[in-house]
Protein backbone atom coordinates (compact mmCIF):
# COMPACT_ATOMS: atom_id res chain seq x y z
CA UNK A 1 0.00 0.00 0.00
CA UNK A 2 1.31 3.37 -1.06
CA UNK A 3 1.52 5.09 2.45
CA UNK A 4 2.90 8.75 0.89
CA UNK A 5 1.88 12.55 2.09
CA UNK A 6 0.96 12.12 -1.32
CA UNK A 7 -1.70 9.46 -1.30
CA UNK A 8 -2.74 10.55 2.23
CA UNK A 9 -3.77 14.27 0.61
CA UNK A 10 -6.05 12.59 -2.44
CA UNK A 11 -7.74 10.13 -0.36
CA UNK A 12 -6.97 8.85 2.93
CA UNK A 13 -9.34 6.86 3.56
CA UNK A 14 -8.72 3.37 2.18
CA UNK A 15 -4.87 3.87 3.78
CA UNK A 16 -6.99 4.41 6.82
CA UNK A 17 -8.81 1.12 6.81
CA UNK A 18 -5.45 -0.78 6.12
CA UNK A 19 -4.37 0.53 9.16
CA UNK A 20 -7.24 -0.04 11.64
CA UNK A 21 -7.17 -3.65 9.86
CA UNK A 22 -3.88 -3.69 10.75
CA UNK A 23 -4.79 -2.29 15.01
CA UNK A 24 -3.33 -0.98 17.52
CA UNK A 25 -0.95 2.27 16.62
CA UNK A 26 1.32 1.59 13.54
CA UNK A 27 4.69 3.33 13.39
CA UNK A 28 4.28 5.60 10.32
CA UNK A 29 8.10 6.92 8.74
CA UNK A 30 6.30 9.70 6.51
CA UNK A 31 4.79 11.27 9.63
CA UNK A 32 7.13 10.11 12.13
CA UNK A 33 4.49 9.69 14.36
CA UNK A 34 2.56 6.52 15.57
CA UNK A 35 -1.20 6.64 14.37
CA UNK A 36 -4.14 5.82 16.24
CA UNK A 37 -7.22 4.87 13.52
CA UNK A 38 -9.66 2.54 15.90
CA UNK A 39 -12.67 4.81 17.53
CA UNK A 40 -12.57 3.01 21.01
CA UNK A 41 -8.42 4.20 20.91
CA UNK A 42 -8.91 7.58 19.75
CA UNK A 43 -11.71 7.88 22.67
CA UNK A 44 -9.51 6.70 24.97
CA UNK A 45 -6.34 8.58 24.20
CA UNK A 46 -8.07 11.79 23.89
CA UNK A 47 -8.92 12.03 27.32
CA UNK A 48 -5.77 10.67 29.23
CA UNK A 49 -4.53 14.21 28.92
CA UNK A 50 -1.56 12.78 31.50
CA UNK A 51 -0.32 10.24 29.54
CA UNK A 52 -0.70 11.70 25.68
CA UNK A 53 0.24 15.44 26.21
CA UNK A 54 -0.91 18.58 24.44
CA UNK A 55 2.51 20.16 24.83
CA UNK A 56 4.48 19.71 22.23
CA UNK A 57 7.73 21.22 22.65
CA UNK A 58 8.51 24.42 20.24
CA UNK A 59 5.77 23.40 17.67
CA UNK A 60 5.60 25.92 14.61
CA UNK A 61 2.40 27.18 15.31
CA UNK A 62 3.77 27.87 19.34
CA UNK A 63 6.64 29.92 17.61
CA UNK A 64 4.36 31.71 15.07
CA UNK A 65 1.16 31.76 17.05
CA UNK A 66 2.57 31.89 20.35
CA UNK A 67 1.02 29.45 23.13
CA UNK A 68 -2.65 28.79 22.84
CA UNK A 69 -4.74 27.00 24.79
CA UNK A 70 -5.20 23.67 22.60
CA UNK A 71 -1.44 23.23 23.66
CA UNK A 72 -2.27 24.22 27.61
CA UNK A 73 -2.94 21.94 30.38
CA UNK A 74 -4.79 21.61 33.70
CA UNK A 75 -5.73 24.36 35.25
CA UNK A 76 -4.04 26.87 33.06
CA UNK A 77 -5.84 25.29 29.63
CA UNK A 78 -9.32 25.96 32.16
CA UNK A 79 -8.47 29.24 33.02
CA UNK A 80 -7.67 30.25 29.30
CA UNK A 81 -11.12 28.21 27.69
CA UNK A 82 -13.32 29.11 30.76
CA UNK A 83 -12.32 32.94 30.12
CA UNK A 84 -13.48 32.44 26.10
CA UNK A 85 -16.45 30.21 26.47
CA UNK A 86 -19.14 32.17 28.13
CA UNK A 87 -20.62 33.67 24.57
CA UNK A 88 -20.05 30.60 22.92
CA UNK A 89 -22.33 28.23 25.35
CA UNK A 90 -25.19 27.04 24.02
CA UNK A 91 -27.97 29.71 25.67
CA UNK A 92 -26.09 32.82 24.12
CA UNK A 93 -25.28 30.91 20.61
CA UNK A 94 -29.43 30.19 20.79
CA UNK A 95 -31.02 33.38 22.36
CA UNK A 96 -27.93 36.17 20.55
CA UNK A 97 -25.88 34.67 18.17
CA UNK A 98 -28.43 32.31 16.02
CA UNK A 99 -30.58 35.61 14.98
CA UNK A 100 -27.39 37.55 13.65
CA UNK A 101 -25.89 34.45 11.50
CA UNK A 102 -29.19 33.88 10.03
CA UNK A 103 -28.93 37.87 9.26
CA UNK A 104 -25.21 37.24 7.68
CA UNK A 105 -26.68 34.15 5.51
CA UNK A 106 -29.22 35.49 4.08
CA UNK A 107 -27.24 39.19 2.97
CA UNK A 108 -24.91 36.62 1.34
CA UNK A 109 -27.77 34.70 -0.18
CA UNK A 110 -29.30 38.18 -1.44
CA UNK A 111 -26.57 38.80 -3.15
CA UNK A 112 -26.32 35.96 -5.47
CA UNK A 113 -29.76 34.53 -5.61
CA UNK A 114 -30.78 36.71 -8.93
CA UNK A 115 -27.44 34.77 -10.88
CA UNK A 116 -28.45 31.17 -10.54
CA UNK A 117 -25.43 29.55 -9.51
CA UNK A 118 -22.27 30.75 -7.63
CA UNK A 119 -19.37 28.59 -6.15
CA UNK A 120 -20.79 27.65 -2.50
CA UNK A 121 -16.81 27.74 -1.51
CA UNK A 122 -15.87 30.89 -2.37
CA UNK A 123 -19.13 32.70 -2.74
CA UNK A 124 -21.19 31.17 0.68
CA UNK A 125 -19.27 29.10 2.93
CA UNK A 126 -16.07 30.89 3.26
CA UNK A 127 -17.39 34.31 3.85
CA UNK A 128 -20.14 33.37 6.04
CA UNK A 129 -17.57 31.26 8.03
CA UNK A 130 -15.33 34.11 8.40
CA UNK A 131 -18.05 37.06 9.01
CA UNK A 132 -19.51 34.48 11.92
CA UNK A 133 -16.16 34.31 13.30
CA UNK A 134 -15.52 38.02 13.08
CA UNK A 135 -18.91 38.82 15.02
CA UNK A 136 -18.34 36.50 17.73
CA UNK A 137 -14.76 37.05 18.56
CA UNK A 138 -15.65 41.25 18.38
CA UNK A 139 -13.28 41.86 15.43
CA UNK A 140 -15.80 45.03 14.43
CA UNK A 141 -14.92 46.38 10.30
CA UNK A 142 -12.72 43.46 9.75
CA UNK A 143 -13.31 41.78 6.08
CA UNK A 144 -14.18 38.79 4.99
CA UNK A 145 -11.49 38.12 3.10
CA UNK A 146 -9.19 39.62 5.36
CA UNK A 147 -10.17 36.98 7.64
CA UNK A 148 -9.71 34.20 5.35
CA UNK A 149 -6.61 35.17 4.24
CA UNK A 150 -4.86 35.34 7.73
CA UNK A 151 -6.29 31.91 8.37
CA UNK A 152 -4.87 30.21 5.64
CA UNK A 153 -1.46 32.23 6.36
CA UNK A 154 -1.58 30.86 9.69
CA UNK A 155 -2.47 27.11 8.77
CA UNK A 156 0.28 27.20 5.96
CA UNK A 157 2.47 28.29 8.31
CA UNK A 158 2.11 25.97 10.84
CA UNK A 159 2.17 22.96 9.14
CA UNK A 160 5.65 24.73 6.98
CA UNK A 161 7.81 22.04 7.56
CA UNK A 162 9.87 22.74 4.54
CA UNK A 163 10.73 25.99 6.53
CA UNK A 164 9.89 28.12 3.20
CA UNK A 165 11.13 32.17 4.36
CA UNK A 166 7.79 33.32 2.35
CA UNK A 167 5.64 30.77 3.95
CA UNK A 168 7.19 32.08 7.04
CA UNK A 169 6.82 35.60 6.63
CA UNK A 170 3.16 35.47 5.47
CA UNK A 171 2.00 33.90 8.68
CA UNK A 172 4.00 35.97 10.76
CA UNK A 173 2.61 38.87 9.09
CA UNK A 174 -1.05 37.49 10.01
CA UNK A 175 0.42 37.07 13.48
CA UNK A 176 1.49 40.61 13.77
CA UNK A 177 -1.68 41.75 11.91
CA UNK A 178 -4.28 40.03 14.34
CA UNK A 179 -1.87 40.91 17.61
CA UNK A 180 -2.23 44.36 16.74
CA UNK A 181 -6.03 44.46 15.75
CA UNK A 182 -6.84 42.66 19.45
CA UNK A 183 -5.00 44.95 21.04
CA UNK A 184 -7.30 47.87 19.80
CA UNK A 185 -10.65 45.72 20.12
CA UNK A 186 -9.39 45.19 24.28
CA UNK A 187 -9.23 48.67 24.48
CA UNK A 188 -12.81 49.41 22.63
CA UNK A 189 -14.17 46.51 25.12
CA UNK A 190 -12.76 47.16 28.17
CA UNK A 191 -14.92 50.32 28.25
CA UNK A 192 -18.00 48.56 26.85
CA UNK A 193 -18.53 45.54 27.01
CA UNK A 194 -20.30 43.07 24.78
CA UNK A 195 -21.31 39.75 23.72
CA UNK A 196 -18.08 38.90 22.07
CA UNK A 197 -15.54 36.39 23.05
CA UNK A 198 -12.25 39.31 23.05
CA UNK A 199 -14.73 41.50 26.00
CA UNK A 200 -15.35 38.13 27.68
CA UNK A 201 -11.58 37.62 28.00
CA UNK A 202 -11.29 41.20 29.03
CA UNK A 203 -13.77 40.85 31.65
CA UNK A 204 -13.33 37.26 32.98
CA UNK A 205 -13.00 36.66 36.31
CA UNK A 206 -9.94 34.05 35.19
CA UNK A 207 -7.69 36.92 34.29
CA UNK A 208 -5.97 36.12 31.32
CA UNK A 209 -3.25 38.38 30.36
CA UNK A 210 -3.54 40.31 26.47
CA UNK A 211 -0.06 37.98 25.39
CA UNK A 212 -2.87 35.05 26.11
CA UNK A 213 -5.62 36.81 24.58
CA UNK A 214 -3.68 37.70 21.33
CA UNK A 215 -2.61 34.21 20.95
CA UNK A 216 -5.90 32.65 21.47
CA UNK A 217 -7.76 34.81 18.86
CA UNK A 218 -5.12 33.34 16.53
CA UNK A 219 -5.65 30.04 17.26
CA UNK A 220 -9.84 30.78 16.74
CA UNK A 221 -8.68 32.34 13.51
CA UNK A 222 -6.20 29.55 12.13
CA UNK A 223 -8.95 27.13 13.65
CA UNK A 224 -12.46 28.39 13.65
CA UNK A 225 -13.09 29.21 10.12
CA UNK A 226 -12.12 26.23 7.96
CA UNK A 227 -13.98 23.92 9.86
CA UNK A 228 -17.37 25.57 9.03
CA UNK A 229 -16.99 26.45 5.98
CA UNK A 230 -16.14 23.60 5.18
CA UNK A 231 -18.57 21.09 7.02
CA UNK A 232 -21.11 23.11 4.69
CA UNK A 233 -19.49 22.46 1.79
CA UNK A 234 -19.62 18.91 2.63
CA UNK A 235 -23.16 18.62 3.95
CA UNK A 236 -24.27 20.34 0.88
CA UNK A 237 -22.54 18.21 -1.58
CA UNK A 238 -23.40 14.94 0.48
CA UNK A 239 -27.24 15.96 0.40
CA UNK A 240 -27.51 17.17 -3.36
CA UNK A 241 -25.44 13.56 -4.17
CA UNK A 242 -28.29 11.43 -1.90
CA UNK A 243 -31.34 11.72 -3.28
CA UNK A 244 -33.19 9.81 -0.28
CA UNK A 245 -31.57 11.84 2.58
CA UNK A 246 -32.58 14.77 1.06
CA UNK A 247 -36.16 14.12 0.56
CA UNK A 248 -36.03 13.87 4.33
CA UNK A 249 -34.41 17.07 4.92
CA UNK A 250 -37.01 18.66 2.73
CA UNK A 251 -39.70 16.74 4.66
CA UNK A 252 -38.04 17.77 8.20
CA UNK A 253 -35.87 20.57 8.15
CA UNK A 254 -34.90 20.00 11.66
CA UNK A 255 -33.15 16.91 10.31
CA UNK A 256 -30.39 19.73 8.62
CA UNK A 257 -28.71 19.36 12.38
CA UNK A 258 -28.39 15.66 11.87
CA UNK A 259 -27.14 16.39 8.65
CA UNK A 260 -24.73 18.47 9.71
CA UNK A 261 -23.01 15.97 12.77
CA UNK A 262 -23.64 12.88 10.01
CA UNK A 263 -21.18 15.23 7.62
CA UNK A 264 -18.66 15.80 10.23
CA UNK A 265 -18.51 12.05 10.77
CA UNK A 266 -18.68 10.87 7.41
CA UNK A 267 -16.02 13.37 5.88
CA UNK A 268 -14.57 15.17 9.18
CA UNK A 269 -13.02 18.51 8.17
CA UNK A 270 -10.32 17.83 11.19
CA UNK A 271 -8.70 14.68 10.22
CA UNK A 272 -5.42 14.44 12.73
CA UNK A 273 -4.77 16.07 16.37
CA UNK A 274 -1.10 15.36 17.59
CA UNK A 275 0.28 14.47 20.68
CA UNK A 276 3.02 13.54 22.62
CA UNK A 277 3.80 10.65 25.47
CA UNK A 278 4.74 11.91 28.94
CA UNK A 279 5.75 8.03 29.40
CA UNK A 280 5.68 4.56 27.85
CA UNK A 281 2.18 3.82 26.51
CA UNK A 282 0.27 1.26 25.31
CA UNK A 283 -2.53 2.12 22.35
CA UNK A 284 -4.64 -1.19 21.32
CA UNK A 285 -1.75 -3.63 22.13
CA UNK A 286 1.49 -1.21 20.66
CA UNK A 287 3.83 -0.22 22.86
CA UNK A 288 4.77 3.78 22.50
CA UNK A 289 8.22 4.48 23.91
CA UNK A 290 7.83 8.01 25.99
CA UNK A 291 8.31 11.13 23.85
CA UNK A 292 6.78 9.74 20.86
CA UNK A 293 4.53 12.13 18.33
CA UNK A 294 0.90 9.97 18.45
CA UNK A 295 -1.86 11.35 15.64
CA UNK A 296 -5.18 10.65 16.68
CA UNK A 297 -6.80 9.71 13.37
CA UNK A 298 -10.29 11.75 14.25
CA UNK A 299 -11.68 10.86 10.44
CA UNK A 300 -10.81 7.08 10.73
CA UNK A 301 -12.03 6.78 13.82
CA UNK A 302 -15.52 8.55 12.36
CA UNK A 303 -15.41 5.70 9.60
CA UNK A 304 -14.75 2.47 11.96
CA UNK A 305 -16.99 -0.49 10.84
CA UNK A 306 -16.93 -1.10 14.84
CA UNK A 307 -19.36 1.59 15.56
CA UNK A 308 -20.55 2.95 12.41
CA UNK A 309 -22.57 0.35 9.86
CA UNK A 310 -22.01 0.70 6.20
CA UNK A 311 -19.52 3.88 7.47
CA UNK A 312 -18.66 5.36 4.09
CA UNK A 313 -22.27 6.01 3.62
CA UNK A 314 -24.05 9.57 4.90
CA UNK A 315 -27.12 8.32 6.38
CA UNK A 316 -29.01 10.39 8.54
CA UNK A 317 -30.71 7.56 10.33
CA UNK A 318 -28.04 6.36 12.24
CA UNK A 319 -29.58 7.79 15.50
CA UNK A 320 -27.34 7.68 18.13
CA UNK A 321 -23.54 8.45 16.72
CA UNK A 322 -20.93 9.10 18.49
CA UNK A 323 -18.63 10.98 16.44
CA UNK A 324 -15.41 12.24 17.60
CA UNK A 325 -15.30 15.42 14.91
CA UNK A 326 -15.21 17.63 17.42
CA UNK A 327 -12.58 15.82 19.57
CA UNK A 328 -13.22 14.42 23.23
CA UNK A 329 -12.05 15.37 26.70
CA UNK A 330 -11.59 18.61 28.40
CA UNK A 331 -9.70 20.06 24.82
CA UNK A 332 -13.38 19.25 23.06
CA UNK A 333 -14.28 22.15 20.71
CA UNK A 334 -14.71 25.15 21.91
CA UNK A 335 -16.86 26.53 18.75
CA UNK A 336 -19.01 23.06 18.79
CA UNK A 337 -22.36 24.71 19.94
CA UNK A 338 -21.49 27.94 17.50
CA UNK A 339 -20.88 25.49 14.72
CA UNK A 340 -24.36 23.51 15.13
CA UNK A 341 -26.20 26.90 14.89
CA UNK A 342 -24.21 28.83 12.00
CA UNK A 343 -24.28 25.06 9.89
CA UNK A 344 -26.79 23.14 10.78
CA UNK A 345 -29.97 25.41 12.39
CA UNK A 346 -28.98 28.37 9.63
CA UNK A 347 -26.53 27.52 6.64
CA UNK A 348 -27.98 24.46 5.19
CA UNK A 349 -31.92 25.23 5.56
CA UNK A 350 -31.17 28.71 4.36
CA UNK A 351 -29.43 27.29 1.40
CA UNK A 352 -31.84 24.54 0.48
CA UNK A 353 -34.75 26.97 1.68
CA UNK A 354 -34.47 29.33 -0.27
CA UNK A 355 -32.20 27.99 -3.49
CA UNK A 356 -35.10 26.05 -5.53
CA UNK A 357 -33.69 23.59 -7.25
CA UNK A 358 -30.40 23.63 -5.79
CA UNK A 359 -28.16 21.44 -7.92
CA UNK A 360 -24.22 20.54 -8.57
CA UNK A 361 -23.20 22.74 -11.47
CA UNK A 362 -20.34 20.55 -12.21
CA UNK A 363 -20.46 17.01 -10.65
CA UNK A 364 -17.56 16.00 -12.68
CA UNK A 365 -15.38 18.83 -11.06
CA UNK A 366 -15.93 17.97 -7.60
CA UNK A 367 -12.67 16.49 -5.63
CA UNK A 368 -12.21 16.34 -1.94
CA UNK A 369 -8.41 17.13 -1.26
CA UNK A 370 -6.38 17.01 1.85
CA UNK A 371 -6.35 14.82 5.71
CA UNK A 372 -5.20 16.60 8.07
CA UNK A 373 -7.92 18.99 6.61
CA UNK A 374 -10.29 17.54 4.32
CA UNK A 375 -12.50 19.43 2.32
CA UNK A 376 -13.99 20.41 -0.97
CA UNK A 377 -11.69 23.22 -2.42
CA UNK A 378 -14.74 24.63 -4.38
CA UNK A 379 -18.24 23.48 -5.04
CA UNK A 380 -20.52 24.56 -8.22
CA UNK A 381 -23.75 24.87 -7.92
CA UNK A 382 -26.92 26.18 -9.69
CA UNK A 383 -30.76 26.68 -8.98
CA UNK A 384 -34.10 28.11 -10.76
CA UNK A 385 -34.10 32.10 -10.88
CA UNK B 1 -10.79 2.31 52.57
CA UNK B 2 -13.20 4.40 50.91
CA UNK B 3 -16.50 5.04 51.08
CA UNK B 4 -19.02 1.95 49.04
CA UNK B 5 -22.18 3.48 47.72
CA UNK B 6 -24.50 1.34 45.68
CA UNK B 7 -25.90 2.80 42.32
CA UNK B 8 -28.20 1.35 40.37
CA UNK B 9 -28.66 1.92 36.75
CA UNK B 10 -32.03 1.45 35.10
CA UNK B 11 -31.05 1.33 31.20
CA UNK B 12 -33.09 2.67 28.36
CA UNK B 13 -34.44 -1.10 27.78
CA UNK B 14 -35.41 -1.40 31.76
CA UNK B 15 -32.57 -3.15 32.67
CA UNK B 16 -30.83 -2.51 36.20
CA UNK B 17 -27.52 -2.39 36.16
CA UNK B 18 -25.88 -2.45 40.13
CA UNK B 19 -22.60 -0.82 40.76
CA UNK B 20 -20.43 -0.48 44.28
CA UNK B 21 -18.98 2.91 43.43
CA UNK B 22 -16.56 4.63 45.47
CA UNK B 23 -17.29 8.15 47.04
CA UNK B 24 -15.01 10.90 45.28
CA UNK B 25 -16.42 9.59 41.70
CA UNK B 26 -19.21 11.10 39.93
CA UNK B 27 -22.12 9.18 38.39
CA UNK B 28 -20.40 10.03 35.04
CA UNK B 29 -17.30 8.06 35.75
CA UNK B 30 -18.88 5.73 37.32
CA UNK B 31 -21.27 4.46 34.63
CA UNK B 32 -18.27 4.82 31.90
CA UNK B 33 -16.43 2.61 33.93
CA UNK B 34 -18.98 0.06 34.37
CA UNK B 35 -19.42 0.43 30.12
CA UNK B 36 -22.94 1.73 29.96
CA UNK B 37 -23.96 2.46 26.87
CA UNK B 38 -26.11 6.14 26.68
CA UNK B 39 -23.59 7.75 28.38
CA UNK B 40 -21.26 9.67 25.99
CA UNK B 41 -19.23 11.93 27.85
CA UNK B 42 -17.72 13.85 25.23
CA UNK B 43 -16.45 16.36 26.69
CA UNK B 44 -14.86 14.08 29.68
CA UNK B 45 -16.74 15.84 32.89
CA UNK B 46 -16.62 19.60 32.04
CA UNK B 47 -20.19 20.54 31.66
CA UNK B 48 -19.41 21.39 28.58
CA UNK B 49 -21.19 18.85 26.19
CA UNK B 50 -24.72 17.66 27.81
CA UNK B 51 -24.09 14.20 26.45
CA UNK B 52 -24.13 12.64 30.29
CA UNK B 53 -27.65 13.67 30.76
CA UNK B 54 -29.22 11.28 33.57
CA UNK B 55 -32.60 10.86 36.06
CA UNK B 56 -31.39 10.29 39.04
CA UNK B 57 -34.29 9.39 40.70
CA UNK B 58 -33.34 8.77 44.36
CA UNK B 59 -30.13 9.70 46.03
CA UNK B 60 -30.27 8.41 49.90
CA UNK B 61 -28.59 10.01 52.80
CA UNK B 62 -27.22 13.19 50.85
CA UNK B 63 -27.99 15.93 48.27
CA UNK B 64 -26.87 17.11 45.41
CA UNK B 65 -27.24 21.15 43.77
CA UNK B 66 -27.44 21.57 40.58
CA UNK B 67 -24.28 24.52 39.77
CA UNK B 68 -24.83 27.31 37.52
CA UNK B 69 -23.00 25.50 34.45
CA UNK B 70 -25.17 22.73 34.95
CA UNK B 71 -28.21 24.46 35.13
CA UNK B 72 -27.26 25.97 31.53
CA UNK B 73 -26.71 23.03 29.85
CA UNK B 74 -29.54 20.96 31.34
CA UNK B 75 -31.42 23.07 28.61
CA UNK B 76 -29.57 22.02 25.78
CA UNK B 77 -29.89 17.91 26.66
CA UNK B 78 -31.69 16.05 23.58
CA UNK B 79 -34.01 13.89 25.74
CA UNK B 80 -36.32 16.06 27.39
CA UNK B 81 -35.20 18.04 31.06
CA UNK B 82 -37.55 17.01 33.94
CA UNK B 83 -37.22 17.69 37.41
CA UNK B 84 -34.80 14.54 37.61
CA UNK B 85 -32.49 15.52 34.92
CA UNK B 86 -28.65 16.00 36.05
CA UNK B 87 -25.77 16.08 34.33
CA UNK B 88 -23.65 12.99 35.78
CA UNK B 89 -20.33 14.56 35.56
CA UNK B 90 -21.48 17.09 38.11
CA UNK B 91 -23.29 14.28 40.33
CA UNK B 92 -20.15 13.09 42.80
CA UNK B 93 -20.56 10.66 45.10
CA UNK B 94 -20.21 11.56 49.09
CA UNK B 95 -19.55 9.61 52.08
CA UNK B 96 -22.83 10.46 53.49
CA UNK B 97 -24.50 9.00 50.75
CA UNK B 98 -26.45 5.73 50.99
CA UNK B 99 -27.21 4.51 47.81
CA UNK B 100 -28.25 6.20 44.35
CA UNK B 101 -30.39 5.31 41.67
CA UNK B 102 -30.30 6.94 38.41
CA UNK B 103 -32.09 6.26 34.71
CA UNK B 104 -30.27 6.55 31.44
CA UNK B 105 -32.10 8.81 28.41
CA UNK B 106 -33.36 7.02 25.34
CA UNK B 107 -30.48 9.19 23.36
CA UNK B 108 -27.72 12.38 23.80
CA UNK B 109 -27.07 14.01 20.89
Amino acid sequence: MDISLDALNQDPYPIYEHWREQGGAPWVPALGMYVVPRHADVVAVARDLHTFSVIDGDSLSKQIMGTTMNRREGAEHMRERKAAEPPLKPRPVQDHWLARFQALADELIDNRIEQGRMDLVRDFSAPYAALCLRELLGLDGVEAEQMLQWSAALIAGSSNYEADPVVREAADTAAEEIGELVDRAIELKSAHPDDTVISSMVHSPHQVGVEAIRSNIRLFISGGLNEPRDVCATATYALLTSPAQRRRVAEDPSLFEVAFEESLRWTSPVGLLTRRTTAPATVGGTEIPSGSRVGLLLASANRDAEVFDRAADFDLTRGKTPHVAFNGGAHICLGAWAARAQVGRVALPTLFGRLQGLELAEPDEVAFRGWVFRALPSLAVRWER
Amino acid sequence: MAHIVPVTFVTEGGERVEVKAEAGQSLMQVAVSAGLEGIIAECGGYASCATCHMYVTEIDGDSSEVGDEEEEMLDFTAAPRTDESRLSCQVVLTDAMESVTARIPDRQK
